[in-house]
């Protein structure tokens, strides 16, 4: 009785259906006129590898659309999977709004990207233990001198440290971006304490719930792995004297940073202590946490604080969020910090140029992948240029994130370029300006149904004693038609993004 | 584990079984007060004396207490401001807690918030209270069977079985508070009434009626007798005190702990007191002073398990310290 009419009702399922049958959220999409979209080609059919994929999500009509979107909202809410923005009042919570329509990457591109990627970090972890003891690359003149001197990421402190198993860069997010002939371009190297893995994964868990159908018919490389290869990579770079269990903490500013939810994601996902500083003291060099059964010592610290806020003693005196005497424990060999103290260098953007040098220098290989072209501020006859050509450029600040302190050319009123020249003027070595490059495109749900918004892709790079990079990683999009910023600070979303496991 | 991490545990359930007793209270007091005259601002004054609240300015009729104590987040003894710590404790314990947990402390937390809350208080207000009391029964049936059995759940449990001990006495003492302020109400009338009002409060009128030893005319003090002795009611004072020993025993064993454990001395000392026989026989004639050290030690007792678990002074391990490096070296 009971089978009988769940399949009677089946059968009604389908007939409501076929008789109401709407258009296909996909029937009025239109590419943009001068991106690459990532699944629909110029003349409208969908790439091979997303065809599968198109088919499935364009048999659904935009009501049952809807739908979909509100259960994956409400999943995001009831989960409390939340970002402060920080200009709001405090605890004020967003979600971080997250588009249904995946971003899929071709499995033979990824591979070409993975290779491309552990170049690059190897290229950049090389240098970051070449500038803190030899320093030949600047010897040799392939980087000037002065650039790295006077960066604000360069740690004197640290040279002629050697952190465990030579190690700086536990992990990396790099920022990529597509051209419109389809080449994916190195936007900036993120090497301090990159932040939105756990977006990725927990993207991909509501997609699951969402969508499950979908998962049976495509392949995509898993990403749930995460936390284990981090855990797993973390401890095999933990101090000698540590013994075989070494203890791993994450260290938080607090449950008032805007990437709380991550810092206790993270720990619950690797299975490790989240700790505050204050939950952290140093005792003849060595650091310890106060539990309730005493004191119990710390051989990893995954930090998520930046470096001027680690160690009130060592950096900013004004520090609450560090550890007291925590850098002597360091410099000891008592403890891993993870990512090394000192590698902001490699996020300046004015060394984000040389990179593609240091891949050739160390490595003797040609980069795999290409840096956007930039102008260094620093330099006169860039200099010039950039003053010159505002309106066309995109101009940053070498040391901000987040979308903040940069200037978009296009976009720009005169106003705002004014101040900008004189921002420049009078600090040029602060500045760096690279073309605009139209970045590629994916459909994405808007209040016009399907239209094709901009996204980025930022991989994460986990390395020990090996590397690793997690195939996927955090695809931002714009969510405002024609924009070029995707930062969630500016109002950005996010998507899934699907490494294919086969080509078709 | 982390001793901030265990201070959180530990409100996180104080303030969900906060939220719940609350409810329990407003309840009662608009229960009791539909059979009585009682000048309206004699009525509600009482709830605000036990809540700790001295310096209510507002208006002392039935809807401005009502909201005060439901909705106002600047009232700390407010539900929603019970609500608002536990959710925000929770936040920072999300990955010590279950996942479910957290989804239904922030799901429960969202609907108090939303209009469909305010609609059934205006519409329905015994069954808004009902809804809130089971917040914290859901929590801790999904807590329960999903939670890890380590020191974060014995700091949980302690919390919780803590604070429903002070909340019973508070409610138990309400009628001190209400025959201060007008003595015309101790009529016997009344009593009968009054009485059932908070053994229903308490969900303890049917487990009251089968288990108790009423004597004719002294339902007041059978009433007081089950609420704080009756050691097979889980509601009773005793029952949690019991639990909240049971809880630091675990605790004190898990983690190792090698420092003297003041919470325990004085648990054992406060149980051992309220089952000897002579407080028994004083509940007839000196309630409120009974209560008044119950609510008290439960103060006291709080601030011993901060200064053993939850303040940690690294002056105090060097010892332990140095025994540690010498394993490791």
């Amino acid at each position: 009785m009971g089978s009988q009419t769940s399949s009677s009702n089946r059968i009604l399922g389908i007939e409501d259906s076929s008789a109401i049958r709407q258009q296909s959220i996909f029937h009025a999409y239109k590419p943009h006129l001068n991106a690459r979209d990532e699944l629909i080609d110029w003349n409208g059919k969908p790439h091979p590898h997303c065809k599968t994929l198109v088919d499935s999500i364009g048999k659904l009509s935009s009501n049952e659309f809807q739908d979909k979107r509100s259960a994956a909202d409400l999943a995001f809410v009831t989960q409390g999977i939340t970002f402060s923005v920080y200009s709001d009042c405090r605890g004020v919570e967003k979600i971080f709004p997250f588009d249904l329509v995946p971003r899929p990457v071709e499995g033979k591109e990824w591979t070409r990207l993975d290779m491309g990627l552990k170049q690059r970090t190897k290229a950049l972890n090389l240098f970051l233990y070449d500038v803190y003891h030899e320093q030949n690359i600047l010897k040799d003149n392939v980087i000037p001198r002065e650039m790295v001197e006077s960066s604000k990421g360069f740690r004197r402190e640290m040279i002629g440290f050697t952190p465990p198993g030579k190690q700086y860069i536990h992990i990396v997010g790099t920022d990529l971006i597509r051209n419109p002939e389809g080449e994916f371009l190195v936007l900036e190297d993120n090497c301090r304490t990159p932040s939105g893995v756990s977006y990725v994964i927990e993207n991909r868990v509501v997609m699951k719930r969402i969508f499950p159908d979908l998962f049976k018919n495509i392949k995509v490389k898993r990403v749930e792995d995460y936390p284990q290869k981090l855990r797993d990579a973390l401890c095999s770079v933990a101090p000698e004297n540590s013994g075989p269990n070494p203890r791993l903490a994450l260290l938080t500013p607090g449950p008032f940073n805007s990437a709380y939810f991550e810092h206790t994601f993270l720990a619950g996902n690797m299975g490790i202590e989240l700790v505050m500083g204050s939950d952290l003291f140093v005792h003849n060099d060595r650091v310890y946490m106060k539990t309730t059964g005493g004191p119990k010592r710390v051989d990893v610290i995954y930090r998520r604080v930046d470096d001027e806020f680690l160690d009130p003693k060592a950096f900013r005196s004004d520090s609450m969020l560090g550890v007291p005497n925590l850098f002597n424990a360091y410099l000891k060999g008592n403890v891993t910090i993870a990512n090394a103290i000192g590698t902001g260098v490699c996020d300046d953007k004015a060394i984000y140029l040389y990179v593609e040098d240091m891949i050739r220098y160390y490595l003797s290989e040609e980069p795999i992948l290409k840096n956007v072209p930039t102008y260094i501020c620093s330099k006169k006859n860039d200099l010039s240029y950039v003053l010159d050509n505002l309106e066309k450029l995109v101009v940053k600040a070498v040391n901000e994130s987040g979308g903040y302190g940069m200037l978009m050319g296009p976009f720009s009123t005169a106003a705002q370029r004014s101040e900008f020249k004189e921002k420049i003027k009078a600090n040029p070595r602060n500045y760096i300006a690279q073309p605009v490059v139209t970045l590629s495109a994916c459909p994405t749900w808007t209040e016009e149904g399907l239209a094709p918004r901009h996204v980025d892709l930022r991989p994460y790079v986990v390395s020990g004693t090996d590397t690793w990079v997690l195939p996927g990683g955090l695809t931002r999009t714009a969510l405002v038609k024609g924009s070029l910023v995707v930062n969630s600070s500016q109002g950005g979303g996010s998507k899934d993004t699907w490494v294919m496991e086969t080509d078709v | 584990m982390i001793s901030r991490l265990a201070e959180h545990c530990f409100w996180l359930s104080r303030y969900i079984e906060r939220a719940e007793n609350i409810a329990r209270l407003l309840e009662v007091n608009q229960n009791w007060l539909l059979d009585f005259d009682i000048p309206v601002e004699l009525q509600w004054k009482p709830l605000l004396i036990i809540s700790g609240i001295h310096d209510y300015k507002g208006n002392l009729d039935k809807e401005s207490i009502l909201n005060f104590m439901t909705w106002d987040h600047e009232n700390p003894c407010s539900i929603v401001s019970s609500m608002t710590q536990a959710r925000e404790n929770a936040r920072v314990i999300r990955e010590i807690i279950s996942a479910e947990m957290w989804e239904r402390l922030n799901y429960n937390y969202l609907w108090l918030q939303s209009n469909t809350a305010k609609d059934l208080y205006d519409n329905n207000r015994y069954e808004l209270y009902n809804q809130i009391k089971r917040i914290n029964q859901l929590l801790q049936g999904i807590g329960e069977s999903t939670m890890l059995r380590t020191e974060a759940w014995e700091f949980y449990q302690f919390g919780r079985h803590l604070e429903r001990s002070g909340q019973t006495a508070r409610i138990l003492d309400v009628k001190y508070h209400m025959v201060q302020s007008n003595p015309d109400i101790s009529g016997s009338n009344i009593e009968i009434s009054y009485w059932t009002s908070i053994l229903k409060s308490c969900s303890g009128y049917e487990p009251f009626l089968k288990h108790a030893n009423i004597i004719e005319n002294q339902v007041g003090n059978a009433v007081a007798e089950f609420l704080i002795l009756e050691e097979s009611f889980p509601r009773s004072v005793l029952y949690c005190l019991k639990e909240c020993l049971n809880s630091v025993t675990a605790i004190s064993y898990q983690s190792k702990s090698k420092i003297s454990n003041r919470t325990i001395e004085s648990l054992k000392t406060l149980n051992a007191w309220l089952s000897n026989q002579e407080t028994r026989q004083s509940i007839k004639i000196q309630l409120h002073a009974i209560l008044t050290k119950i609510v008290d030690n439960v103060h006291s007792i709080s601030d011993s398990m901060t200064s053993t678990y939850f303040d940690f002074n690294p002056d105090d391990h060097v010892l332990e310290m140095n025994e540690i490096e010498k394993i490791n070296s």
